[in-house]
């Protein structure tokens, strides 16, 4: 959950796990951050998370930032890491030990579709199978596009129209009937749902699966799988394995690098779930760890 | 521009339709021609997996067959080669999905852009093999020095005889195993020709490089080191018109052998 300076919840649920960024790099006065702070974390959901601050240019003398983190411990939250350009608030923030970062590191970098760009030739051969259109460009720059997305102020800047419809969206597929099957799908085998889809056991290279509503795979996901089929874009594709050769969701695709693009599944008894969902016309894929 | 149709078949499955046709359509490709591979085992295709392009299959003939795409849009550039692409089967599908007049289209739509069309057909005379001659006007029958592969490419060039659209077809013996040939423990380059009466067009020797490069998803052809590798180049070649002689494999080969023994004689001396 990113919630900007003025207190309006955005988009991006699980951004930072257990916790949420808060933009105050807007911001003029101290007591101005306070304020909002103090209001933030007056929110239930907002209780005993983590929380980011970020500061831009903001100048905080060591004073400041004291008041500010007892103020947010004070509310049972606490101040993970903050970001900040400004010389004085890092040294601040150093005495007191507080972490500083870079925002780029806040979104964990999944290591699906992530890559860098091999060669032009690759980035050649990808514009011709996926048309030219701006996505793909995105894809094989994904780095500079998270970048992009720190320095932006366009966290604030989303229309709201847009945010109703991303709602709607969200809530879809808990309205959606689900398919529930257990067994292996296997190379070949093509399972279609109207609704969510659910599937206890592997889904094999080859095989595809496609879903109106959210997928999830009790396994190692191999095939191919296609969730928001008729356009939800927030549909989600969760699996216990994520080796999947292909990921759509809605209209967006990702492709395995070509450098995991082997035949070979390494069977493994250590899961780590994943999740992949859309992020800009982009898909991103997160780990879903406990912290 | 008018390209050649080259399908690539055998009859019996398991003699390397698919690492010919990957192997050859990449060597093509190499020496400048632009290539396109139709896949036309539906339901059980493989020659993308050989070509390392699996990822990247978006469309597949039977999507541009069922006007899902153009057939533009359904060619996969291969990842190297700009000069190659791939024309996908579908692996959700089976062979009914496509029919001979709809694949013969497809051909004469792609002879207009490329020098080469290789069509890798799937294994049997059933529908799959039909609609994999359909649009070709050249064959290379591919098999091994065993019995009933050599029985399987009899039928196949039966057939193929049968079909007027086939001006012509040759021979590709793959997996050639010199040191069983000279044991007499396998049938002769000179054995199969014999009973096939047909022309070669290239011997492959058995190669362990072939499983590294399938699995890989690299054609052994980028390989210049690997015997396979430039047997297959050499057939290129030969495709394209070039007289080149086919390699002795024994030669090759005795030179290893030739190590082995100087080996195994230092071995007994030192007992």
């Amino acid at each position: 959950m990113i919630i900007n300076h003025d207190g309006r919840e955005k988009m991006e649920k699980g951004y930072i796990e257990n916790g949420f960024i808060v933009d105050f790099s807007n911001a003029r006065k101290t007591s101005e951050i306070i304020y909002e702070l103090s209001r933030i974390l007056d929110i239930p959901e907002a209780q005993n998370k983590q929380v980011c601050l970020k500061l831009g240019n903001v100048s905080l003398t060591q004073p400041e930032l004291t008041s500010i983190k007892a103020l947010v411990e004070s509310m049972d939250s606490k101040i993970e890491f903050i970001s900040t350009n400004s010389p004085e608030t890092i040294d601040s923030a150093r005495a007191l030990s507080i972490e500083i970062s870079e925002l780029e590191n806040v979104m964990e970098a999944p290591d699906f579709e992530m890559e860098p760009a091999v060669s032009p030739e690759v980035e050649n051969a990808l514009d011709k199978i996926f048309g030219d259109n701006d996505f793909d460009k995105e894809e094989d720059e994904p780095q500079k596009q998270v970048k992009e997305i720190d320095a932006s102020q366009g966290f604030i800047e989303e229309e709201e129209d847009d945010d109703e419809e991303t709602v709607l969206m969200k809530s879809e597929a808990e309205k959606l009937p689900t398919l529930y099957i257990k067994r292996t799908i296997r190379s070949g085998q093509s399972i279609t749902s109207d609704g969510n889809l659910v599937i206890i056991g592997d889904v094999n290279p080859g095989a595809e699966i496609i879903a109106k509503g959210d997928i999830t795979v009790w396994g190692i996901l191999g095939g191919i799988a296609h969730a928001g089929a008729e356009g939800n874009t927030q549909a989600r594709i969760r699996a216990l394995k994520m080796n999947a050769i292909q990921l759509r969701i809605a209209e967006v695709f990702a492709r395995r690098p070509d450098g995991i693009n082997t035949p070979f599944v390494q069977k493994t008894n250590e899961f780590i779930p994943e999740e992949a969902k859309t992020y800009k016309k982009n898909i991103i894929i997160n780990k879903l760890t406990e912290n | 521009m008018s390209g050649r149709v080259i399908v690539i078949t055998s009859g019996k499955g398991g003699v390397g339709k698919t690492t010919a046709s990957a192997n050859i359509g990449t060597a093509l490709a190499k020496a400048g021609n632009k290539v396109v591979m139709i896949d036309t085992d539906i339901g059980l295709r493989n020659l993308d997996l050989l070509l390392g392009l699996e990822n990247r299959i978006v469309y597949t003939i039977v999507d541009v067959v069922e006007e899902r795409c153009k057939l533009k849009q359904a060619l996969v550039k291969d990842k190297k080669n700009p000069n190659l692409c791939l024309l996908a089967a579908a692996q959700t599908r089976d062979k009914s999905a496509v029919t001979e007049e709809q694949l013969k289209d497809i051909c004469e739509k792609l002879k207009k852009d490329y020098d080469f069309i290789l069509v890798d057909c799937p294994a049997g005379i059933e529908q799959g093999f039909q609609n994999a001659v359909a649009g070709a006007t050249e064959a290379i029958v591919v098999t091994t020095p065993e019995m009933s592969a050599v029985r399987d490419a009899d039928r196949i060039i039966g057939l193929l005889e049968a079909k007027e659209e086939i001006e012509s077809y040759r021979l590709l013996l793959n997996r050639v195993r010199p040191n069983l040939i000279k044991s007499k423990d396998m049938m002769s380059v000179e054995d199969v020709v014999e009973i096939l009466s047909a022309d070669l067009i290239g011997i492959i020797p058995e190669d362990t490089g072939i499983i590294t490069s399938t699995n890989k998803g690299e054609p052994i052809v980028n390989d210049e080191k690997s015997l396979a590798g430039r047997a297959y180049t050499n057939v290129a070649k030969r495709i394209m018109g070039e007289e080149v002689e086919f390699m002795n494999l024994e030669e090759e080969t005795s030179v290893v052998a030739k190590v082995k023994k100087f080996f195994k004689g230092l071995m007994v001396k030192e007992k």
